[in-house]
């Protein structure tokens, strides 16, 4: 099931063929493809297998789909460190219809995207950025009068993939956050019988992105997933393992508060609500912006954003906060602390009870029945 | 006869919206602009920690991202009373400029050339006329004739190969372009080369906020701490790194934007007489130099600007009840007191009544409510917002570099500020704001260097952390001026959870549809009059909105 | 109705020494768990003059975790394997919830614990009623406890043990909805630590029966006049059987 159908494709130059039409070496052609294969955390073997497939591939056709969004996975993905990928990606895999950047507008714009799902059927990828909203048969997005539902059913229809980008598709995210307003939903809810790859993240750092067309590109078949969709190769450690602080952790070696000494010492956020220990993505490993730093170099804890529902996990500030069903207020130490209170008082109280009730009951002597108790007495049933 | 033209999807831009506009004779008679995507994210809001808002708030918009996370820590604190350090000032300084660099930078070649520059016809020119014209407008390298030759070689094969990807279908040819073959080859050139510069100009934000998009802010101050000898902290190397992209920054705003607007506006200075819009100018100020209470030291001034007057400069105050108010009565929502008045933000409500047409639908009821932008008004007038309001305001105020940098670009170009009100004026304004603020980054980082070595190495204030040092209820506003203009959120807090949370974002108040009494709003005030040559190719219609940078999952949130 | 002011009482072996040894080590175990757990959710701010390369001790209190999270575990298999082959008393039946003497005899102990009637005494040779369905309710907190916990620890672990349990973490959404549960979970051990140890101190007050030492010697002292069953010892049935002919679903 994870294999893709070849886009054998209508005409046109491979990959490489032009990579190299738009100058680029032979060099920074197989360099690119070893960053690759190291980023998806292939083997070198790896890279050489990219760099064939670059080799004989035709080009992909790609729909790039825009519902409930804040358009920071285009913006994202447009980072990409390295300067093949903006190359090849940009304009050379034929985004055939992407509305952050496309050139034609209105009908002109609705032509490229039919064109490419009727010509190219069966042999495209659709990637799709932000959530579907499915209150009131769908008018909280619509786009040339269609809802975003309609659409992507449309677009799903004909695609060899989807690709899920960021939060919004694979989980909702800020808008699906609580009470979800727009009833807005994760594309894989909504999109059967094909693949879905959920890219997940808030946004998604743009090399992740990169390798997942990559991988799309020279493979032919979807990456390696995890229970929830995202591909392995990225987000198969937790940022708690691959972070650099880790050490002062292991050593209780904690930030007690924002700018304190441990602050500047650039201790451990684990006290001011870092979900590291619990947030799956390879923040600590790829970093943002080409390496530059990640949330927790810069010294804020980790928000979680590449989980689905971190939004409604408490406070940022909290690790653990509030609980299911018991309110925002509640945390899982009030209410034991709470519990924990009554089961004392309760004990105290049938102590004292017990001494004044019971008191003949209790046998002084050793060997004493006591006074009034028939053993063999029968219980009312 | 008057036929109704549909522009949707309006491309080029961030979100979802749709232009609906009459043509007569060739000219725009009537216009309505929509926004038609909604998340609700002020009743996502509600009940939660006002710490953590400002990370919500900042998914509003990943084009013009920290601007809402700005705004939102700002309106906490002056909930509060927080006073944040002279760094942690500095550091959102630098971030808010390197925003600006990195956004209009994005708009002008990504979102807006397009409109402007025909990329086919740049197949036809000379490369060594394009080298000729490069060198004569700036010392940037990237410009001799085998530069312009290579890149033209690789343009032709991507036109040739017939799948022309984003540049497909668009209106190439059209007689509205009007650029000679060698300026739009340079054109294409920038477009590529201001792809890779973006990426590295937004690093600042890596540094400071751990990613771009989407950095982190924190109520108080700002997370990152400052330790110049420290390997896990802003240090001396991360600090230096920050000097040298905005060093970079500015050379490619001197050396690359300013010279291309220059070449690209000459040539369509017929675009200075439309697209005016409504008159009015606002803008909140911003760029703090003495702490955010002192406003009269903002390096973009505050004030509003009333019918192209320049000779007057009238307050304006968010806290003010009877000042800023957004009414609901073209959009889809509906206020408990009825749709008819205004709200001030404080008091706003976001109440979802939709009742435009089921899903597909060919035309919008423009009579009644059409969008999902509310419409705010300041006094009962339409406001523009965004650079040409700030340079405005800030020219009417006299302030001195503003100014300067006003007139100095309008005598390159032998023209009176009149033509600013208009499209070409707004384009032209983003990149003399551009100008400014590469500037005023470099001052910001010197003073930052500064405190620091002077032993200050303070960003973030505790006093009032702990929600059990807040009163029971708060009031806040934090205000900014985000690349598209005036933002800002207004919050109130109850029982240290948020009670209310209501922003009004610089694309609503230019994409709003009309009021109760039938005033338009920017976008559909500055269609009025724009000719169109073909209505089958709005090319003109995306001049005049583009020139806005319009962000539609901004204005609706 | 006093019979008579002397009798005496018989000895009955209770638990066997496996049972034993399973509640010391996992009292035990619990104790470590939770205070490591504990720690673990709320480190402590130690002052130290400090480099992270000179100490470990977080990292030590988690090791402690694991390390006894496995005792607990293999402590708890030994005790499920004891109640298939134990005495009557450690049989996996008693603990389930299926029988209506069961439901009857919690009604009783109610009768006696909580209203505190007298004169009625429940005579359980093994646990009573309430004792057994409450101890099954926290052998399914172990084993939520123990899946919940594995199943975080499997993403640090390439160890097969653990990764038997990885499929868990899904279930409850996201490992951050699962620690929230673990961390829950914990509550319910301290509370119940507190109301068990009382009604054991309570038992051995008021009935004198020797609970207390039971589950360090393994013998109870009862009534000599009530059998190894916790039946009048005379044939006669509080439940209206004879000794001899045993109700169909009563464990013996
Ligand atoms: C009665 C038994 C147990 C109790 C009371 C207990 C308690 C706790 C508590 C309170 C935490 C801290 C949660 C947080 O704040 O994040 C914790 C964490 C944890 N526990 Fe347990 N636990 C028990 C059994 C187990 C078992 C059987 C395992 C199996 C390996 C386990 C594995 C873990 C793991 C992996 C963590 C997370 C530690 C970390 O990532 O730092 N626990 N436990
Ligand atoms: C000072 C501490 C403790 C004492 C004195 C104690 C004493 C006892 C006694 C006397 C019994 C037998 C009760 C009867 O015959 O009905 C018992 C059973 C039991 N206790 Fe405790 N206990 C202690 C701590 C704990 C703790 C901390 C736990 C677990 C959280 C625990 C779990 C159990 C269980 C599960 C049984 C049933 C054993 C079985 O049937 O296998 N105990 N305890
Ligand atoms: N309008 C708007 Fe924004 C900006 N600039 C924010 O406030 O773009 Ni997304
Ligand atoms: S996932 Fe986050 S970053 Fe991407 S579009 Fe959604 S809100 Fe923006
Ligand atoms: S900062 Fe966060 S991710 Fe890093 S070690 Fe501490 S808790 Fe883990
Ligand atoms: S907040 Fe997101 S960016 Fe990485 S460090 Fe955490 S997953
Ligand atoms: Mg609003």
């Amino acid at each position: 099931m994870n294999a893709l159908p070849s886009p054998t494709q209508t005409g046109g130059s491979t990959l490489w063929e032009e990579m190299r039409a738009r100058g680029v070496s032979r060099r920074d052609f197989l360099s690119f493809c070893a960053w690759m294969g190291a980023l998806m955390g292939l083997e070198s073997s790896g890279a050489a297998q990219i760099a064939k497939a670059l080799e004989t591939k035709r080009r992909l056709p790609i729909v790039w789909l825009h519902f409930q969004e804040c358009t920071c996975c285009s913006e994202s993905f447009i980072r990409s460190s390295h300067p093949i990928v903006a190359d090849i990606l940009l304009d050379r895999v034929s985004l055939d219809y992407t509305e952050t950047l496309q050139a034609a507008a209105g009908f002109q714009a609705e032509e490229c995207m039919q064109r490419t799902m009727k010509e190219s059927y069966g042999k495209y990828l659709l990637m799709v950025e932000g959530s579907v909203p499915l209150g009131t048969d769908g008018a909280y997005c619509c786009i040339g009068g269609r809802s975003a539902h309609e659409i992507l059913k449309e677009a799903a229809a004909g695609a060899m993939a989807v690709v899920a980008w960021g939060n919004c598709a694979s989980a909702g995210c800020v808008q699906a956050a609580r009470p979800n307003p727009t009833e807005a939903t994760p594309i894989h809810k909504l999109v059967a019988g094909k693949p879905v790859i959920n890219v997940q993240g808030c946004p998604p750092i743009a090399e992740v992105m990169a390798g997942v067309v990559v991988h799309l590109l020279a493979f032919d078949r979807i990456p390696q997933l995890d229970s929830l969709g995202r591909p392995k190769a990225f987000y198969s450690r937790r940022v708690h393992d691959t972070c650099y602080r880790r050490p002062n952790y292991d050593a209780g070696l904690f930030v007690e508060s924002f700018d304190d000494d441990n602050a500047r010492k650039g201790y451990c956020l684990y006290k001011m609500g870092c979900k590291g220990p619990t947030t799956y993505n390879s923040c600590g490993v790829i970093r943002w912006n080409n390496g530059v730093s990640y949330p927790i170099q810069s010294g804020h804890g980790c928000l979680g954003c590449s989980e689905a529902g971190f939004w409604d996990a408490g406070s940022f500030y909290n690790r653990l906060a509030s609980f299911p069903g018991f309110g925002i207020e509640m945390t899982a130490d009030k209410i034991g602390l709470a519990v924990g209170a009554a089961a004392v008082a309760g004990v105290a109280v049938h102590a004292v009870m017990t001494n004044i009730r019971k008191h003949g009951d209790i046998g002084e002597h050793p060997g004493e029945a006591p006074d009034d108790v028939d053993p063999t007495n029968t219980p009312k049933p | 006869m008057s036929t109704r033209i549909v522009v949707d999807p309006v491309t080029r831009i961030e979100g979802h919206l749709r232009i609906e506009a009459e043509v007569k004779d060739g000219r725009i008679v009537d216009a309505w602009s929509a926004g038609t995507m909604v998340r609700g994210i002020e009743i996502i809001l509600k009940g939660r920690d006002p710490r953590d808002a400002w990370a919500f708030a900042e998914r509003v918009c990943g084009v013009c991202t920290t601007v809402h996370a700005l705004a939102s820590v700002r309106s906490v604190e002056d909930a509060l009373g927080t006073v944040i350090p002279p760094n942690a000032e500095l550091i959102r300084n630098l971030m808010f400029c390197a925003q600006y660099m990195q956004d209009h930078v994005v708009h002008f070649y990504h979102l807006h050339a397009l409109d402007w520059v025909d990329v086919v016809s740049a197949l036809k020119a000379d490369p060594a006329e394009a080298s000729r014209i490069a060198q004569s407008l700036s010392d940037w390298p990237k410009s001799s004739p085998g530069y312009f030759s290579d890149l033209q070689k690789r343009l032709t094969t991507f036109v040739e190969s017939g799948q022309l990807g984003i540049f497909a279908n668009a209106y190439w040819g059209h007689p509205a372009y009007k650029l000679p073959p060698a300026v739009n080859l340079i054109g294409v050139a920038h477009y590529l080369e201001a792809l890779e510069w973006q990426k590295e100009m937004v690093k600042v934000h890596t540094i400071f906020g751990g990613k771009n998009p989407h950095p982190n802010y924190l109520v108080g101050g700002v997370p990152c701490a400052i330790n110049i000898d420290e390997a896990n902290a802003l240090n001396a190397e991360r600090l230096a790194f920050v000097g040298r992209l905005f060093e970079q920054g500015r050379r490619f705003v001197e050396q690359v934007y300013i010279p291309d607007l220059l070449a690209v506006a000459p040539y369509y200075l017929d675009w200075t007489e439309v697209g005016g819009g409504v008159k009015n100018y606002m803008a909140y100020g911003d760029l703090p130099t003495n702490g955010f209470a002192d406003v009269a030291r903002f390096k973009f001034p505050r004030g509003v600007v009333l019918d192209r007057d320049l000779s007057k400069v009238h307050p304006v105050d968010p806290h003010d009840p009877d000042g800023i108010r957004e009414e609901v009565s073209h959009s889809w929502y509906s206020y408990r007191g009825g749709d008819g008045k205004g709200l001030h933000p404080w008091d706003g409500e976001t109440e979802f009544n939709y009742t435009g047409p089921k899903p597909p639908y060919e035309h919008l009821t423009v009579d009644g409510k059409y969008s999902w932008l509310k419409t705010p008004r300041w006094k009962g007038h339409a406001m523009e917002v965004g650079p040409l309001a700030r340079l405005l305001v800030g020219y009417a105020s006299g302030n001195g570099e503003i100014k300067e940098a006003v007139t100095e670009t309008l005598a390159a170009l032998k023209a009176p500020p009149s033509v600013l009100f208009s499209t070409l004026g707004r384009t032209a304004a983003r990149g003399i704001e551009t100008r400014l603020v590469a500037r005023w980054a470099t001052e910001f980082y010197d003073q930052l260097i500064a405190n620091i070595r002077n032993g200050d190495t303070r960003t973030f204030t505790r006093t009032s952390w702990e929600p059990s040092s807040w009163p029971s209820t708060a009031r806040g506003v934090g205000a900014t001026e985000a690349p598209r203009g005036a933002l800002a959120h207004w919050l109130v807090i109850k029982d240290r959870r948020i009670e209310n949370y209501q922003l009004v974002v610089p694309s609503t108040w230019n994409a709003s549809p009309r009021d109760a009494s039938g005033q338009r709003s920017p976008y559909e005030a500055s269609l009025i009059g724009t000719p169109v040559h073909d209505p089958k190719q709005p090319l003109e219609i995306l001049r005049t909105i583009h020139s806005f940078d319009p962000c539609l999952a901004c204005a609706v949130h | 109705m006093p019979q008579s002011p002397l009798h005496t009482f018989r000895r009955v072996y209770v638990w066997e020494i496996p049972v034993r040894f399973f509640h010391w080590i996992n009292a035990l175990c619990i104790f470590v768990l939770a205070a490591t757990g504990m720690i673990i959710a709320h480190p402590p701010a130690f002052v130290q003059a400090s480099e992270a390369s000179f100490s470990y001790w977080f990292g030590e209190v988690r090791f402690i975790h694991f390390v006894t999270a496995y005792v607990f575990v293999f402590n708890f298999a030994v005790r499920i394997y004891w109640g298939f082959v134990g005495n009557r008393y450690a049989d996996w039946k008693n603990f389930l919830p299926l029988r209506r003497a069961q439901f009857r005899e919690v009604a009783a102990v109610m009768r006696v614990d909580v209203l505190q009637e007298r004169g009625t005494p429940v005579h359980a040779v093994g646990h009573n009623a309430v004792a057994y369905f409450t101890y099954f309710a926290m052998f399914l907190v172990f084993l939520f406890q123990v899946a919940s916990g594995f199943a975080m620890y499997s993403a640090m672990s390439t160890s097969w043990f653990p990764n038997l349990f990885a499929w868990i973490t899904p279930l409850f959404g996201d490992e951050y909805a699962l620690r929230q549960w673990h961390y829950a979970a914990t509550w319910f051990f301290l509370i119940f630590t507190v109301v068990h140890v009382y009604l054991v101190f309570y038992h051995d007050y008021v009935e004198g029966h020797g609970v207390m030492s039971s589950m360090v010697g393994g013998w109870k002292f009862l009534d000599s006049r009530v059998d190894e069953t916790g039946r009048p010892a005379d044939g006669k049935s509080w439940f209206g059987a004879t000794r001899h002919t045993p109700p169909p679903d009563h464990p013996s």
